[in-house]
């Protein structure tokens, strides 16, 4: 199978995003990651549809980096429907959030979230973590065959 | 189902006697003569009620009374003492052994008869109701027969009765649900059994229906004022009788008077005179107007009777050697159980001062000695009646003041409930706005202060060439504040969650919790040295997870504030006190100023400064409020310089209770 190094970025606040993808630039990955704004336009990325229409539906990114708080759909739901379609029953995804609230924890595990990681104040952190992240789903982890 | 009567008395006599009234009142009597024979008898099968004289040649009565009594088949069954004994401690002896009734001899027996029948309807009562009962009085042995197998068919319990008198004693003693009578009778006729029974508190609820063989308006009309349910005329077809008893059964919804005693019923006397004669002549004048008379020679004799035996009428004569008949009369008249007995004073003289005496002391009536009984029967019936009725209107009373108790304590419960139930849901609403707004609170306050760090870290990192040393440190305040301020965002979050969070308590070992504490501690700082002594096997029934916060503050304080001393000592560790267990943290650190000791569960209150000992000054704010979602109690002692211990108590208690 083809990999195709896309990480999903769902994610509303423009400064999570820059430091994210700031992130992801100091650990030295190569990938090339793609950052939908609210839980819909994940949805139409995902599944090829609306302003997504024209890409391969084929290819489907390696992991979905989902904020819980977001505009429209929100992370719960994205996770919900991603769960519910054959497509992307088996996607890896990673909750990020910036709450520990139990209920966003069990809730998103309950879910089907392969991980969860909570955004710390301190950017090194989540550097780690992304890091960590990173390594573990881009380099370490076998997707699993489809 | 017919009632057996074992009868135990050695006189033939006595036994002939009470066979053919027994039998006569419809039960099976079963005679013996001995102490022997009765216990064959009793092994034969069940016996309803059993007649025990006390003198038997083979033995005591009352030792065979206490072996009934301790037997399966005796403990169930009514037990009437019928003794020669004139005895008072006898009778006080037999009453305190068990027995039901007392009756001395010379008996009535149909006292002695009413007296059982009245026995054995308690004792049904109280193992609840079964088949609705029928009383039939006729003189007609035909219609009689008749009648009882089309209601023993229709499945009534019937007793029969062939005059007006006697039906009037059954009726207060059975206490049927309904009564058939018939409107020509030998003695008194129908209509005025209906009357007497409307005048009895205890009978005026049961249902009447009056056969005639007339078919005269005015003897309906009579009827039906005498207060008659029904009405149905002989010559109509049984099972039209019975389809009118159905029909007044159900509109009698009416409950019995279940402990009301019946005006008609067997009634006791209490005769209390020094004379010997006099009593005597007294017993059989009272005797044949059916009473059973329990005679006193004195005042102490029937202080000691009152007390174990019920009676309904008292006789006191007012001269008496001993405890005069006026104080016996003041004592009696002030004990709470005996004192609404009617209680009549009898003196030989024509003495007014005697009289005012007796009544000033509380007697009910005064009568004169005198060969002459009927005007004291009268008195004595009038005083029955007088007390039935008082206790009538009492129980009314009690009633209608236990009706409204209850519908004030209805209402009381209701109310009290509403109120709850808005407290309870305002309580909700308000923990869900709660809840709302930490939510937010960890979501939104923390995003900002992840971009200043975020790009204040980025800063640092890619334009490093283009800041100075000065402008680097300000970057770095920067960072520092804004992580401290998630701190303090993190501490207060979890203050307010231990607060709400459910408590779910459990078997918890805080040994192991605490060593799992210490071990993070060594792992942030692993260069630092110190001495962390644990307890072994210290366990609570409490929440694992609060109490791993509370342990992780204490400890982590502990920890924090040896950080300046030469060798840190940690220890976590109980002791007993008061009865229950104290554990405590305790560590050589910084201590502090016990003047301020109030001040350390306070949130935000610090007593040292950022500089030296940083913290947000909610950890322990956080540890009081578990401790006192578990009951417990928190308190600190310290000395500056010299170290602190926080002691702690975690009593076992409900589980799952917010407190």
């Amino acid at each position: 199978m083809i990999r195709s190094r896309i990480i999903l970025l769902v994610e509303d606040n423009p400064d999570d995003v820059e430091l994210t993808l700031r992130a992801f630039e100091k650990s030295n990955l190569v990938n090339k990651i793609i950052v939908t704004r609210d839980g819909e336009e994940a949805l139409d990325y995902l599944f090829a549809r609306g302003p997504h229409s024209g890409r391969d539906p084929a290819l489907m990114p390696e992991v979905v980096l989902l904020d819980l708080k977001l505009p429209k759909v929100d992370g719960l739901e994205v996770l919900r429907r991603m769960r519910a379609d054959e497509r992307t029953r088996r996607l890896p995804v990673v909750v990020l959030t910036s709450s520990s609230e139990e209920k966003d924890v069990l809730g998103s595990y309950d879910l089907g979230a392969n991980s969860f990681v909570r955004k710390p104040v301190d950017f090194r952190q989540f550097m780690d973590a992304a890091k960590h992240l990173g390594l573990y789903w881009l380099v370490l982890n076998e997707p699993p065959p489809g | 189902m017919t009632d057996t009567v074992l009868i135990v008395d050695d006189s033939l006599t006595v036994r002939m006697d009470l066979v053919e009234a027994f039998d006569a009142a419809g039960f099976q009597p079963l005679p013996c003569a001995t102490v022997a024979e009765a216990r064959e008898a009793i092994l034969q099968g069940p016996i309803s009620v059993i007649v025990l004289d006390v003198l038997l040649p083979d033995g005591d009565g009352v030792d065979l009374l206490k072996e009934l009594r301790a037997s399966p088949a005796g403990a169930s069954a009514a037990i009437l003492m019928l003794s020669t004994e004139a005895e008072v401690k006898d009778r006080v002896r037999g009453l305190q052994t068990g027995a039901d009734e007392y009756v001395g001899k010379p008996y009535d027996t149909g006292y002695v008869v009413a007296k059982a029948r009245e026995l054995i309807r308690a004792r049904q009562a109280v193992h609840g109701a079964g088949q609705p009962t029928v009383l039939v009085i006729d003189d007609s042995v035909t219609f009689r027969e008749e009648l009882r197998r089309a209601l023993e068919t229709a499945g009534y319990t019937v007793f029969l009765s062939s005059s007006g008198e006697d039906g009037l004693r059954v009726a207060a003693d059975r206490r049927p649900n309904a009564v058939i009578v018939d409107g020509i009778l030998p003695g008194i006729d129908g209509a005025s059994v209906i009357r007497r029974l409307r005048l009895d508190a205890a009978l005026r609820g049961v249902p009447c229906v009056l056969l005639t063989g007339s078919e005269d308006k005015g003897a309906q009309l009579q009827a039906l004022d005498a207060g008659a349910d029904a009405f149905v005329q002989k010559g109509e077809d049984v099972d039209f009788i019975l389809a009118r008893l159905a029909a007044v059964l159900r509109t009698t919804s009416a409950a019995p008077a279940e402990d009301a005693t019946s005006l008609l019923g067997p009634k006791k006397i209490l005769a209390v005179d020094d004379s010997l004669t006099y009593l005597e002549e007294l017993g059989s004048a009272l005797r044949g107007e059916g009473y059973d008379v329990v005679p006193a020679r004195s005042g102490e004799e029937a202080l000691e009777l009152l007390a174990v035996q019920p009676v309904d009428c008292i006789l006191l004569d007012l001269l008496m050697p001993g405890l005069s008949g006026q104080e016996t009369c003041r004592r009696i008249k002030s004990a709470p159980i005996v004192r609404d007995i009617p209680l009549i004073m009898l003196t030989a003289m024509e003495d007014r001062a005697a009289m005012i005496d007796g009544l000033s002391a509380g007697a009910d009536d005064y009568i004169s000695k005198s060969g002459e009984f009927e005007v004291l029967k009268a008195r004595v019936r009038a005083q029955i009646r007088r007390k039935q009725f008082e206790d009538e209107n009492r129980r009314i009373r009690e009633e209608l003041l236990r009706r409204a108790r209850e519908a004030a304590e209805a209402r009381a419960a209701r109310e009290f409930a509403e109120t709850r139930a808005a407290l309870v849901e305002e309580l909700e609403r308000k923990n869900n706005e709660l809840e709302a707004f930490s939510y937010s609170v960890s979501h939104d306050l923390r995003a900002p202060l992840r971009s200043i760090d975020g790009f204040s870290q980025a800063l640092l990192e890619d334009y490093a060439t283009l800041l100075d040393q000065k402008g680097k440190d300000y970057l770095r305040r920067v960072r520092a504040a804004a992580q401290r301020m998630g701190e303090l965002i993190d501490d207060l979050l979890q203050l307010s969650r231990v607060g709400r969070a459910e408590l779910n308590r459990d078997r918890v070992s805080l040994s192991d919790l605490a060593r799992a504490v210490a071990m993070e501690l060594r792992k942030m700082e692993p260069d630092r040295h110190v001495e962390l002594r644990i307890e072994d096997g210290l366990v609570a029934q409490a929440d694992s997870q609060l109490i791993r916060v509370a342990l992780d503050n204490l400890l982590g304080n502990a920890w924090k504030f040896t950080a300046k001393v030469a060798e840190p000592r940690v220890e976590f560790a109980a002791e007993p006190r008061d009865g229950g267990t104290v554990y405590f943290v305790r560590d050589n650190g910084a201590g502090f100023d016990m003047n301020y000791a109030e001040k350390l569960f306070r949130p935000f209150q610090r007593l040292h400064g950022e500089a030296e000992f940083p913290g947000t000054g909610i950890g322990l704010a956080t540890v009081q409020r578990i401790v006192d979602r578990h009951g417990g109690r928190i308190w600190a002692e310290g000395t500056i310089g010299c170290g602190a211990t926080f002691y702690f108590t975690l009593p076992p208690g409900r589980t799952g209770g917010r407190s």
